[in-house]
């Protein structure tokens, strides 16, 4: 067998281990991943508890989304009802879809993610479990606050998709649309923490042996949704950021008259918008993927095909945003490619539906609720794929856009391929962190209310859509022969309501949440989550042979609860995973992990303030929350990164792994390349946006002159690279002082704001106004991106110093040194690309 | 292993580009072929590739070999289906 990381493979064979184990190992396993107690559980990090509180609140914006959903029903039922003023149904529709998809779909995806993942790749907990909290509390809290808005009549209207101009100062004046762009705009920060979180874990964090070809399937859906996060978030966080800055300071982004376009919204909107789809249906398909395996109990077919199935649908559905747009008059080339690509995007779907029928045909597959659910979230979710098949023709398109035809194909999408499967995973999965299953009865009564509810709510909605009903419309004449089919969809939904509602009741009933103590394996699932587990995950970490180890080898429970495998206790005293190579699982070596801290929850509370008290333009307050965050943060960074004496351990049968490690290879440092590319999404979303508005308007640019500015500012940029390189070098060589390294990093970072200092003063004293055109805020923003760049950099070469004069920095290599010195290069990238981009581009060349 | 899917995405944004950059004009549909032609001969050589080493000893080079030739396969039609769509639209 070849090795990718030069361990020998061999190895692994010394496992299962014979003979006794020490007798207080476990107990100090125990001890050392226990959770705290009383009000001091706010501080957990255990991912079984914020797992645990994360699927809890997700569900939580779910049941609320739904009562919207009703009290809106009520108000279709009938024609002229005066249940909800026009202007409250406005945010009705708008907070309804808003929770559904920023505040239930996507984060229940993470939370089932940080619940599930280390139990099914046999880790003790994700790698960042500080970053887990605090992406938990920064969604609650700020989901919370944005909720409540609701009470005071400032929820946002305008859609859940804010297209301006309708969300312009001009047609939207109150601060409702802030809100939204605020409130959406943290909350999409603390999914990209969390998905970093995942990816990381997938790719570094699973049981040695788990090559890519036996990971689990949901494993593999949460790569492939981290990455799609990754890449389509930031497309939304700009805009965000870009609409509040023109509502704010009278920036034209949007604004044609200005030089500006409204469907530079719509495109940033939709990148991220249509691959959100597929970010909600992967994990759900990974979950379909994996319990109707175990509950037809045989083998998934066609793994590989699925796995395929799933990165082409990643891929494609970054190639169809614009098909929401053909009612908006786009050249005939474009949409010709779109509608191609909607059209194809619909066969990775249809090999994951086939490989589904194919497995329950195949196996042996029992009456019970997960499967009900599965089965009904397969029927529901065809019906849709084959309405959205309809709808990627662009004729037909042009028809029923806008009408209740989409409402009923979006629904079918998201409740058939993600609701459903999530509710099939919440009775599958119960047993593995509750005292008790949820009832079968109970269960399939439950189902039954909701995939009736279901058809009964949304069939006939087609039909509204067709006979010509538009969405976000409050009311409707009589005599439209619209009355039939709004009643029914209105009994459907209460349907829906009374299913949801008896789960409700079933989880008061069955459900007590416990690590230990469980109910255990009632479906007979084959992966490791199924193993015996406390809060530590599992008591050894296995080495995984097949795909379906449980079904595989049935002494391998045993032979985990004895310790006989990997990692049978605490090498080092501390809370500890393994680090395992990403392609074949090889162990690397042993990562320290944090416990306990109430920083990430303040850090999360205080960035939460900063965002809401910008919205009631409580600027000061604002300003202050902002500075306390990031001592905040800083300090739950200070308790990280610290070597222990032992420089390597035993994990078991006599292998011993490093205990602390830097560079390429390592978890910190992936991380930080995945939140570069978050940031250089940003960056290259701001590109698109310029050079977008500049081929729609190139009447409104001017050349300013600025191009003789752009060679020195480069080379500043360049100077602050040269000097952070000079730095990382320094610290691997014996004769440098314990200074001169991180000096050269505050050198750098003093370059780096000395260069933006001239990029920004040479454009103030160009004339250039941000609120005149477009060209100019454009510019104005990229120099804002770059300024807070410069300022992070900033504060990570002082958090540098400062640990240094505490001989908290390794040498020859460190984690923090390699993790700022790589941050403080890609900003001087960022730099001089930008600076050259506004210069040179256009009249510059 | 991903090769396939990555020149499908090139092509389908080099699309998009000369679609955005010359609306309506006849010279995009020569843009598109000759955008289409090298997207068709990469896919074909990594399908080509990847086949090839499909056969590996090692089970998981062979798997990942299997994968990545069954997404260059698809993406090979996929890049043809949408640069057809452009050029008979």
């Amino acid at each position: 067998m070849k090795s990718e990381t030069g361990f020998d493979p061999a190895l692994l064979d010394r496992f299962p281990t014979e003979g006794p184990r020490p007798k207080d190992e476990l107990a100090e396993l125990e001890r050392v991943w226990r959770a705290p107690k009383g009000w001091a559980l706010l501080t957990v990090v255990n991912n079984n508890y914020i797992g645990m509180f994360y699927v809890g609140a997700a569900f939580l914006f779910f049941v609320l989304a739904g009562v919207l959903a009703l009290v809106m029903r009520v108000q279709l039922a009938l024609p002229l009802q005066g249940v909800l003023p026009q202007e409250t149904y406005n945010q009705f529709f708008t907070m309804h879809g808003t929770l559904m998809m920023f505040l239930f779909a996507v984060p229940m995806m993470e939370a089932l993610g940080v619940l599930l993942l280390p139990q099914m790749l046999a880790a003790r907990d994700l790698p960042f479990p500080r970053l887990s909290a605090y992406a938990f509390w920064a969604y609650f809290i700020g989901g919370l606050c944005f909720f409540a808005s609701l009470f005071f009549g400032l929820a946002p209207d305008g859609g859940w998709f804010m297209y301006p101009p309708l969300t312009s100062t001009t047609f939207s004046p109150g601060i409702n649309a802030d809100f939204w762009l605020l409130g959406i705009g943290f909350i999409e920060i603390s999914a990209i923490a969390g998905a970093i979180e995942i990816l990381v874990g997938v790719l570094k964090t699973r049981a040695p042996g788990m090559t890519l070809a036996k990971m689990p399937m949901f494993a593999w859906a949460m790569l492939v949704f981290a990455g799609m996060i990754l890449i389509a978030f930031p497309a939304v966080i700009l805009a965000t950021l870009l609409l509040e800055l023109e509502r704010a300071l009278n920036w034209p982004f949007f604004d044609a008259t200005r030089g500006g376009d409204p469907m530079l919204w719509q495109h940033l909107f939709w990148f991220f918008g249509h691959p959100e789809v597929y970010i909600i249906f992967l994990p759900a398909a990974g979950l379909t993927s994996m319990m109707v395996a175990a509950l037809s109990r045989t083998e998934l077919v066609g793994y590989q095909l699925v796995v395929l199935a799933l990165l082409a649908t990643a891929f494609i559905s970054f190639g169809v945003w614009a098909h929401h747009m053909f009612a908006t008059g786009m050249p005939t080339l474009s949409i010709g490619f779109f509608a191609a690509a909607s059209m194809a995007v619909s066969l990775p779907a249809g090999v994951q539906v086939f490989a589904w029928i194919a497995t329950l045909a195949s196996g042996k597959p029992r009456y019970n609720t997960p499967t009900l659910f599965l089965v009904g979230g397969l029927v529901t979710f065809v019906i849709g794929g084959l309405t959205g098949v309809m709808v990627a023709m662009v004729p037909f398109d042009w028809q029923v856009h806008d009408t209740h035809f989409i409402v009923a194909h979006l629904h079918y999408v998201l409740i058939g391929g993600a609701v459903f499967p999530v509710f099939a995973g919440l009775y599958y999965w119960t047993p593995m962190m509750s005292r008790r299953a949820l009832s079968e009865k109970l269960g399939k009564w439950v189902f039954w209310l909701m995939f009736a509810g279901m058809q009964v709510t949304f069939l006939p909605m087609h039909l509204t859509g067709f006979m010509g009903m538009p969405r976000r419309v409050y009311t409707y004449l009589p005599g439209m022969g619209l009355e039939p089919t709004n009643m029914i969809s209105t009994v459907g939904a209460f349907m829906i309501g009374a299913g949801v509602a008896l789960f409700v009741f079933d989880l008061a009933r069955n459900f007590r949440f416990s690590a230990e103590d469980t109910a255990g394996n009632v479906y007979g699932g084959g992966t490791l989550e199924w193993l015996p587990t406390g809060l530590y995950s599992t008591r050894s970490i296995p080495v995984v042979r097949s795909r379906e180890p449980l079904w595989d080898d049935p002494d391998l429970p045993r032979d985990v609860e004895q310790g006989r495998y990997l990692l049978p206790g605490t090498a080092t005293g501390h809370r500890e995973t393994i680090i395992t190579s990403p392609l074949r699982a090889e162990p690397q070596y042993l990562q320290i992990m944090p416990g306990p801290s109430i920083w990430p929850l303040l850090g999360a509370l205080f960035t939460a303030g900063f965002f809401l008290l910008l919205t009631v333009q409580a600027y000061t307050p604002a300003i202050v929350s902002g500075i306390l965050a990031v001592p905040s943060i800083m300090r739950w960074l200070w308790d990280t990164d610290r070597p222990v004496a032992e420089t390597e351990v035993d994990v078991g049968a006599g292998i011993r792994l490093p205990t602390y490690a830097t560079g390429p290879g390592t978890h910190g440092w992936w991380a930080t390349v995945m939140l570069l590319i978050v940031v250089a999404m940003v960056f290259l979303m701001t590109v698109f946006s310029f050079l977008f508005v500049q081929g729609i308007h190139p009447a409104y640019w001017t050349d300013y002159g600025q191009a003789g500015w752009a060679l020195p500012i480069v080379a500043l940029y360049c100077g602050a690279g040269a000097l952070t390189l000079l730095g990382r070098h320094l610290l691997g060589r014996k004769g440098s002082t314990h200074w001169s390294p991180a000096t050269q990093v505050v050198l750098a970072g003093a370059t780096a704001a000395t260069a933006w200092g001239l990029d920004f003063g040479a454009w103030r004293n160009s004339g250039l106004d941000p609120e005149l055109t477009a060209q100019a805020a454009l510019i104005m923003a990229l120099l804002a991106q770059q300024g807070m760049l410069v300022a992070v950099a900033g504060l990570m070469a002082l958090y540098l110093a400062l640990r240094n004069s505490r001989n908290m920095i390794v040498r020859p290599r460190s984690v923090t040194f390699d993790v700022i010195a790589l941050f403080l290069l890609y900003v001087c990238v960022q730099g001089a690309a930008s600076a050259a981009l506004t210069r040179l581009f256009p009249g510059g060349l | 292993m991903l090769g396939g899917l990555m020149v499908w995405a090139a092509h389908f944004f080099a699309l998009y580009g000369v679609a955005s950059l010359l609306p309506g004009r006849p010279e995009a549909r020569w843009l598109v072929l000759a955008a289409t032609l090298p997207a068709i001969a990469a896919e074909g050589l990594l399908l080509w590739k990847a086949m090839r080493g499909a056969n590996q000893p090692d089970s998981l080079e062979r798997w990942t070999s299997q994968l990545g030739a069954a997404g260059a396969a698809i993406s090979l039609i996929a890049v043809i289906w949408q640069g057809a769509t452009a050029l008979f639209a």
